[in-house]
């Protein structure tokens, strides 16, 4: 596998966590969001990411492009029920006075928050080490 | 011209092009914040394609004629959809990676390449 | 009757193989001009699969950097190799030369 294969399935990983990050951002910003932009309440997003469509034996045995690594699937809109509290006065409470919030755990989030940068981080570690054996190839043969 | 001074000639475009390539990269990151901006490119492997095929062959080597045409230059990417961000700072820096060991390696090869040469005019003393 | 052609008869192997022991056998001093060209011609090969590799690292498309840098090694070291092998080779023709006779 050449390194530009190595530094591209690293960088496949980088990208899929901050997605993953920018999407925790966003659901924890609106944990107190009652309407969306459609006008309806605010779904909190998860992120599906899946592995590339590359076959893996062919792949590691042969040498060349091999489309390996990470990608995000889909941003998916979960459909939690949402969180109800007695507020008669607020503009969008309903008949009874119920105002419907978003369903965020803020603990979940910040553990995928957790999860997410120690990911990253380990995908840059991941790019430096395919960095330094390569430099060190080129030591072949001497100065 | 020879197949040796094909190889040199490929290789120095190539080092052209890693240092045209490292300029855009740094232009990339420096703008990463600024209105409107288009990141730029490099394209030179791109005007290499039909020289790929024919060294993916075994045994298949370029001509003067692939390398004659062939510069870097540089591009403007495409404007960015509004809200999104042009620059990615984190794939800037892969890239930058990427290219340094790509020039390293050029110039690595351009050494040994030519240390064949200066053996043949020393007749092997040092 | 059936009269085959002579094409059926099977080759002969057995004396194909007699002349392949026959040549191993010959390190005769005839033979040396033919193995120095071979071997020439063996590094020269490697210098342009080596020069082939470069292309490929300059257009981007290497398989394995460290493959190249091997290839590259090993091409130098066996010019030199060549190189010194014509060194003392001049230098014996030399010796040879400066016998009186």
């Amino acid at each position: 596998m050449d390194y530009f294969s190595a530094f591209a399935i690293s960088a496949s990983g980088m990208s899929v966590e901050k997605m993953r990050l920018d999407v925790t951002a966003l659901n924890l910003a609106n944990v107190h969001s009652t309407r969306g932009a459609s006008g309806q309440l605010y779904q909190p997003l998860t992120v599906i990411s899946t592995a590339k469509p590359g076959a893996f034996a062919a792949a590691m045995t042969q040498a060349g492009n091999a489309s390996l690594g990470a990608q995000v699937t889909e941003v998916r809109a979960t459909l939690t029920p949402p969180r109800l509290t007695y507020e008669p006065s607020h503009p969008d409470a309903d008949a009874k006075g119920f105002v419907a919030y978003p369903a965020i755990n803020p603990v979940n989030e910040m553990i995928t928050m957790m999860t997410a940068t120690r990911a990253y981080e380990a995908n840059v570690a991941a790019l430096n080490a395919a960095r330094v054996m390569a430099m060190k190839a080129l030591d072949i043969g001497g100065n | 011209m020879s197949g040796h001074e094909v190889t040199k000639a490929l290789l120095l475009k190539a080092l052209d092009a890693a240092t045209l390539r490292h300029q855009a990269i740094a232009s990339n990151i420096a703008n990463a914040n600024s209105v409107n901006y288009r990141p730029l490119r490099v394209n030179f492997e791109e005007q290499l394609g039909f020289a790929r095929q024919a060294l993916a062959q075994p045994g298949g080597t370029l001509t003067a004629a692939d390398v004659a045409g062939v510069r870097a230059r540089l591009e403007q990417e495409p404007a960015p959809r509004a809200g999104t961000a042009a620059v990615m700072i984190d794939m800037e820096m892969v890239k930058l990676s990427q290219n340094t060991l790509q020039y390293q390696a050029l110039l690595k090869g351009v050494s040994h390449h030519g240390s064949l040469v200066t053996t043949a005019i020393n007749e092997g003393r040092k | 009757m059936n009269v085959d052609p002579v094409g059926f008869l099977p080759p002969l192997t057995e004396v194909a193989g007699l002349q392949a022991a026959d040549a191993g056998n010959n390190v005769g001093t005839s033979d040396f001009a033919s193995w120095l060209a071979k071997e020439i011609g063996s590094v020269n090969d490697k210098i342009t699969g080596s020069d082939q590799l470069l292309q490929k690292l300059a257009t981007g498309q290497v398989d394995n950097l460290h493959q190249v840098m091997i290839a590259l090694d090993e091409a130098k070291m066996s010019f030199q190799m060549l190189v010194q092998v014509r060194n003392k080779l001049l230098e014996a023709y030399q010796d040879v030369i400066r016998m009186s006779v």
